[in-house]
């Protein structure tokens, strides 16, 4: 079907990579590294975290350091940042899937290139700059966060929708429609479920964008672990810079698994 | 809004270059470290899923962490921005890499040997011109992403225009802060679209004729 290498962080690459000569190797390959990422992520992550509470238990840490990794704090710290990026990845989500499907439906299907390129240019508006700007114009605080993170995952699921759909067989939804299917129900249940990997490849790089950006939310008092880093960097403590950096590696890692995961389970049965 | 930036054209110039520089240097030193790498790993055909999910793990560490774990290593300033930037331009330049030159057609790469190219003048000639593309596309990539890292860098007082978002964020409520913030974000923008022409152009002029589309 459509080419979707998995898909990188600002994810321009999945319409920039031609499909190589031999797909079948390809598809080794992809496999290959689909299986690695499955295993060696949460393999990881655990020994890492592993690592960070043995230091944790054993280190020195003064008055200040131990304020900030007490566990209660981390486990606060941690249970926001998956809060803004579940709550944003899930309003990307519900608004670009739907704008997708719309922008590939008769006569806003003109419309679709326009919005890309908007929205190709908006990514490359520096996050931090969005999230400040936002913040300057709508108050500090979670929700402002929240639509900070949701504007700048909207473009590889939005991407990716169109993309998907796109690419399914035109003969298919003819097929669909001269065995009696209304055009919703061809919507349903032919092209979105065939559209799904290609989706789903959006999701993934959305969340991995969301987590990642989600660390910024501390500038504006959105919370997240980017907390830690924040005050090891303007207090230059070593130890919370680092603690901090571990704990949102850690758990970026761990949300793009769970992305694969997603995508695993998500893939129609027949594909 | 037109006060502020006439002012200070002169500063805002300055970081403005500043910005693209460091993301040109950076970019450049992650394409050349990038097709070296992508070079070895195509001899190597095991190594290459190890390559992409390396290159995907990467990815998937944010800026602002990289920055925290760097910064003990390479203290306040340019070289952390540096560091950090190079680092995550290297990631989409060598999954492109490995894949244009894995789609290079192997009976091509074994004409030019048969013609009497070297293994290096067959990469120099054949492999890597065939592969440009892919790889510029990588490029491209990865220039737009450095140009936010560079922002975030600008935490640890790297050099740029990210500088002046965070002077923004710290004057809120002051009377220039939205001024700061905009001539950050806007600048950051502006420069990402420039270099992109820019490098459209450099395909162009660098794309072999012969697989031009």
């Amino acid at each position: 079907m459509t080419d979707t290498l998995p898909a990188t962080r600002s994810d321009s690459d999945v319409g920039a990579t031609p499909a190589p000569t031999g797909s079948s190797r390809r598809i080794a390959r992809l496999d290959r590294e689909t299986t690695l990422m499955l295993i060696v992520p949460p393999v990881l992550v655990l020994l890492v975290f592993a690592g960070y509470v043995l230091w944790r238990q054993t280190a020195d840490l003064d008055g200040t350091e131990l304020r900030q990794l007490r566990w209660s704090t981390v486990i606060t710290l941690i249970w926001e940042h998956v809060r803004l990026t579940f709550v944003s990845s899930a309003l990307v989500v519900a608004i670009a899937v739907p704008l997708g499907v719309l922008l590939t439906r008769g006569r806003f299907r003109r419309l679709s290139p326009l919005v890309v390129g908007v929205a190709n240019i908006g990514q490359a508006a520096p996050s931090l700059g969005l999230i400040v700007l936002l913040a300057i114009w709508l108050g500090f605080g979670f929700w402002t966060a929240v639509l900070a993170l949701t504007l700048y995952g909207l473009l590889p699921v939005l991407r990716n929708t169109i993309t998907g759909l796109q690419g399914v067989d035109p003969t298919l939804v003819e097929a669909g429609r001269g065995i009696g299917m209304s055009s919703a129900a061809v919507l349903f249940r032919v092209e979105l479920p065939l559209a799904v990997p290609v989706i789903m490849a959006g999701v993934r790089t959305a969340l991995v964008l969301v987590v990642g950006t989600a660390t910024l939310a501390t500038f504006i008092n959105g919370g997240g672990l980017g907390d830690i880093l924040q005050t090891g960097i303007s207090l230059f403590r070593f130890s919370l810079m680092i603690a901090g950096a571990v704990l949102v590696a850690l758990l970026a890692l761990l949300i793009e698994w769970l992305g694969r995961v997603l995508e695993l389970l998500t893939r129609p049965k027949g594909l | 809004m037109w006060d502020f930036i006439v002012e200070r054209r002169g500063q805002i110039a300055y970081n403005t270059l500043q910005h693209a520089n460091l993301v040109i240097q950076a970019v450049l030193v992650a394409t050349v470290i990038a097709v070296v790498l992508a070079v070895l790993i195509t001899r190597a055909p095991r190594l290459q899923g190890v390559a992409n999910a390396l290159s995907a793990i990467g990815l998937t560490i944010p800026s602002f962490a990289l920055v925290g774990i760097l910064l003990p290593l390479t203290s306040i300033g340019t070289v952390t921005a540096v560091v950090a930037v190079t680092f995550y331009a290297v990631l989409p330049i060598l999954r492109n890499a490995v894949v244009g030159l894995q789609g290079v057609d192997q009976i091509l790469v074994e004409s030019s040997r048969g013609m009497g190219m070297s293994e290096l003048a067959s990469l120099w000639r054949v492999r890597l011109p065939l592969a440009w593309p892919v790889i510029l596309a990588g490029v491209r990539t990865s220039t737009q992403m450095s140009m936010g890292v560079a922002a975030i860098a600008a935490y640890v007082l790297g050099p740029g225009l990210g500088g002046y978002i965070f002077k923004g964020l710290s004057q809120i409520g002051g009377a220039n802060a939205i001024n700061y913030a905009v001539v950050g974000t806007v600048g950051v923008i502006v420069i990402a679209l420039i270099v992109d022409v820019l490098l459209l152009l450099l395909g162009r002029l660098t794309v072999s004729k012969g697989i031009r589309v």
